[in-house]
């Protein structure tokens, strides 16, 4: 009997795989999940009060993640309930503009604001009264 | 200005990585999708987890670090995310309760496998479609992909020689299988 697999190729072609494609929907939605995960990236797709109440929550001291989530959801801001992930996306997204800086403590990630974040965190406070510039503006400003 | 320059380049690369994915998406995707569907055996799961395979490729994309080619590091993420799949709770939990089915016997399943069964090209596919994983995963990359050894190695991370015994010994299942038929 000779290799019962040399003809493999063409006969699962015709049998489990036939009519079996990766369809343009499929491919479509990871094209969605792709840019979905770059918006995220991107301070504009966040909601302004949700980046107001996080930078309030470290105005006094500095606090790891847990925290954080604990206290925005303490404040209504509930952006991050059932969803925590995203939450360490802004974050990171925050430190890379400069706008906190961390620092590992007991094998936990403190967020502080930085004197940038601060400055931006005052600033917006004056000109929401104003109702001028929004806070994001001037972040992202600053990190051009 | 460095900062401007790097927000540039971000955004460069993300476009790039954009377009890498939709490469291998219109390259590999059905080829992907037979090897998904080689593990897991389900059209909808298969479709799934090739969809969450490119999501995968996209975040990983950075490590990528052409020490082999795009092609063996696209199956290695494959081949590894359904072997994730079928450890996981949900497939050993749910699908195997709904597998049980399958154990009760019915009439009307049994008499469609015959008819299935009579056509020889049918026969050598469930023949495959039944090895133990092992042998079903080297079989499907070699005859299938018609990859080489030593891709299917790095591909699967097992040993070259394990490799060449394990084709040996599907054959030698095979061949049983289909002479107990005849």
């Amino acid at each position: 009997m000779d290799n019962p697999f040399n003809n493999l190729k063409n006969v699962m072609k015709k049998t489990v795989f036939k009519d079996l494609t990766f369809s343009n929907e499929r491919k479509d939605a990871v094209k969605e999940a792709i840019q979905g995960k770059q918006s995220q990236l991107n301070l504009h797709s966040w909601k302004e009060s949700t980046i107001i109440a996080l930078l309030e929550t470290l105005q006094l001291e500095s606090r790891d993640g847990y925290d954080i989530s604990t206290l925005l959801f303490q404040k209504h801001e509930l952006c991050f309930q059932n969803n925590e992930g995203q939450l360490y996306t802004l974050l990171h997204l925050l430190e890379n503009k400069g706008i906190l800086s961390s620092k590992w403590i007991n094998e936990k990630k403190y967020y502080t604001l930085t004197t940038k974040g601060k400055k931006y965190a005052a600033a917006y406070k004056q000109e929401s009264t104003k109702q001028l510039t929004s806070l994001k503006h001037l972040i992202e400003e600053a990190s051009l | 200005m460095s900062e401007l320059r790097h927000f540039l380049v971000t955004i460069e690369s993300l476009e790039e990585k954009e377009l890498i994915i939709d490469q291998l998406m219109q390259e590999y995707s059905d080829d992907l999708l037979h090897l998904v569907y080689t593990y897991v055996k389900n059209r909808t799961t298969a479709e799934d987890l090739t969809q969450e395979i490119f999501i995968k490729c996209y975040e990983k994309l950075g490590q990528f670090s052409q020490r082999s080619s795009i092609k063996t590091w696209v199956y290695r993420i494959a081949c590894n995310h359904c072997k994730d799949y079928l450890r996981s709770w949900h497939y050993r939990k749910i699908t195997l309760n709904e597998k049980i089915f399958d154990y009760i016997p019915s009439k009307s399943i049994h008499v469609e496998e015959e008819i299935i069964a009579k056509n020889e090209e049918e026969s050598l596919t469930q023949a495959v479609m039944n090895l133990p994983i092992k042998y079903r995963e080297a079989v499907f990359l070699h005859y299938y992909e018609e990859m080489p050894l030593a891709e299917i190695s790095k591909v699967t991370s097992v040993n070259i020689n394990t490799i060449k015994t394990r084709l040996k010994r599907a054959k030698e299942l095979l061949k049983d299988k289909l002479i107990k038929e005849d």
